[in-house]
């Protein structure tokens, strides 16, 4: 194999790769929520606590995981921080009574099925079933 | 030695909190993850602290010989009820030398009722929102450093600074994709001297004892501007208090000074960045006995940070932080503090963590009392601070 192919391939490799990891994250909503897509500036504000409400207007919940590699891609993919920062901003509005928290899951199937349960919900998940009640958003920039 | 008897100086009620902040949590849930009880999150920290300095005394704690005389713990109850009310309490507990003790403090207890992102309203007791971190400055979970640069925000007076007793208008106004978010907030209210504030102190050991808080109004406002540019936020605040109180032995009175800061940090992936510069003019009056004392001091400080995430679990950084009374001869080291600071941080996992810091202090203007230090100070000093808290 020429070094040239060689480059081109890994190139691709890596490509496919940064898709499937963009792929890995699914945006869903309560089915009551009126957009169907939303930008990244968007949810970082909603996920970051300085915005309440979707572009529409209508009010916003955001629910996150605790932890994993879900969680991280979304925060690092749509948000823009790294868990670490995300947790310490959270906390700092917290323990200075300027609001409260994104709740937060253990399991994707505990945060769809609250997502599909609560108006304005909105959260992050790696797959969804046909059997789930909830919204997929589109994410654009 | 030492450090064993100062950790029996410890409240018996301070450490009965604090096994009761961390044990209720863990044995209701079995984690320490901030809890959510049929909407109502709880959440809390707990910090122990140590610090052994050169010479000199630093903050009461007899520092020289090494000492724990340092705890935080504080534990906050919130609910939403409805889409626009949020309410919530905050308790807190500290001991800092001979600051603080077992009493509970409410740090915060407000409603807060936003009508939109461009406008909501808080009131009850409230953080101050002035400057990078007055409001944050008592939660040591969120800071790499243990000590924040002093100059801007003492530690010994923070009871003082931290919260009103009164109403805040805030909101958010998006300026477009090309111009950023301008975030702004305004108060009025009352804020108080705890009687176990570092000011109290000071006026003691002039012979001063107040047995009743002193205080006056305050009002002002913080203006942020979220930049275009992802992690940059540059503002401005500014701070009108007045200040009065009596004691049987004299009084002490302060009409309303203004006290300006303006700021910027930047914040992105691994970095972050902060500066800060900071005035406080003071033109009080004291009075004890017959005596009437002209007390004027213009503090002017300012401070630049940067820190780095070396990894997941482990960051690092470093600060300078000046402050100098340029009412009173400022090349006296009585007259200022410089403070160079290095740190580093250690996350064992999201809720343990530990820390460490050296201090080389220039100069004896802040954190130091005579009824500590009774044989005068030495005007350069270093100081090492260690703590290991846990949060949820």
């Amino acid at each position: 194999m020429s070094k040239a192919r060689f480059l081109i391939l890994l190139l691709a490799s890596l490509g496919s790769w940064s898709a499937a990891r963009a792929q890995d994250i699914v945006l869903v909503a309560n089915q009551g929520v009126k957009i169907s897509e939303i930008t990244n500036a968007d949810l970082r504000a909603i996920f970051m606590g300085t915005r309440t409400r979707f572009a529409d207007g209508s009010h916003a919940v955001p629910v996150t995981l605790k932890g994993g590699p879900v969680h991280e891609v979304f925060l690092k993919t749509h948000i823009g921080e790294s868990p670490e920062e995300f947790r310490s901003e959270w906390r700092k509005v917290v323990f200075t009574g300027q609001g409260a928290m994104p709740k937060a899951f253990d399991s994707e199937s505990d945060l769809i099925e609250y997502v599909g349960a609560t108006p304005g919900a909105v959260g992050y998940v790696s797959r969804i079933s046909s059997q789930n009640r909830v919204k997929v958003l589109a994410a654009v920039k | 030695m030492h450090a064993v008897q100062c950790m029996h100086l410890l409240s018996r009620h301070l450490l009965l909190f604090l096994s009761i902040c961390a044990c209720c949590v863990y044995t209701c849930t079995g984690t320490l993850y901030a809890q959510d009880l049929a909407g109502i999150a709880v959440h809390g920290f707990v910090s122990q602290g140590f610090l052994f300095s050169s010479s000199n005394n630093y903050l009461t704690m007899k520092s020289s010989d090494g000492s724990l005389q340092w705890t935080d713990g504080a534990v906050n109850i919130s609910d939403s009820l409805g889409e626009n009310l949020h309410v919530g309490i905050q308790v807190h507990m500290y001991q800092l030398g001979e600051f603080g003790g077992s009493n509970l403090q409410v740090d915060w207890a407000s409603g807060d009722y936003r009508v939109n992102d461009r406008f909501g309203i808080r009131a009850g007791k409230v953080k101050t929102v002035w400057g990078l971190f007055n409001d944050s400055q008592d939660i040591d979970a969120v800071f790499l450093w243990i000590l924040l640069p002093q100059g801007s925000y003492p530690i010994d007076h923070k009871s003082f600074y931290l919260a009103h007793v009164g109403g805040d208008v805030y909101g958010a106004l998006s300026l477009g994709k090309r111009a950023g978010t301008l975030h702004y907030d305004g108060y009025a209210g009352q804020a108080t001297v705890d009687l176990n504030d570092g000011y109290i102190k000071q006026f003691a050991d002039i012979g001063l004892v107040f047995t009743n808080s002193l205080g006056g109004k305050t009002y002002g406002g913080d203006l942020r501007w979220e930049t275009p540019l992802r992690g940059l936020t540059i503002g401005s605040s500014g701070d009108m208090q007045a200040v009065d109180g009596t004691a049987p032995t004299g009084s002490v009175h302060s009409p309303a000074l203004f006290t300006p800061s303006m700021y910027a940090q930047f914040s992105r992936g691994k970095v972050y960045l902060a500066a800060e510069y900071d005035r406080e003019p003071v033109n009080a009056t004291i009075t004890i006995g017959s005596a009437v004392l002209p007390f004027v001091v213009d503090g002017r400080s300012w401070f630049a940070m940067g820190s780095y995430r070396l990894s997941k679990k482990f960051q690092a950084g470093s600060y300078y932080s000046h402050y100098v009374n340029k009412a009173a001869d400022t090349t006296q080291p009585a007259n200022y503090s410089k403070d160079w600071v290095v740190s580093g941080r250690y996350d064992f996992n999201s809720y343990f963590y530990g820390k460490i810091e050296g201090h080389f202090l220039h100069g004896t203007n802040l954190g130091y009392y005579t009824s500590t230090n009774p044989n005068g100070l030495t005007p350069n000093s270093k100081m090492l601070a260690a703590k290991i808290g846990f949060t949820f």
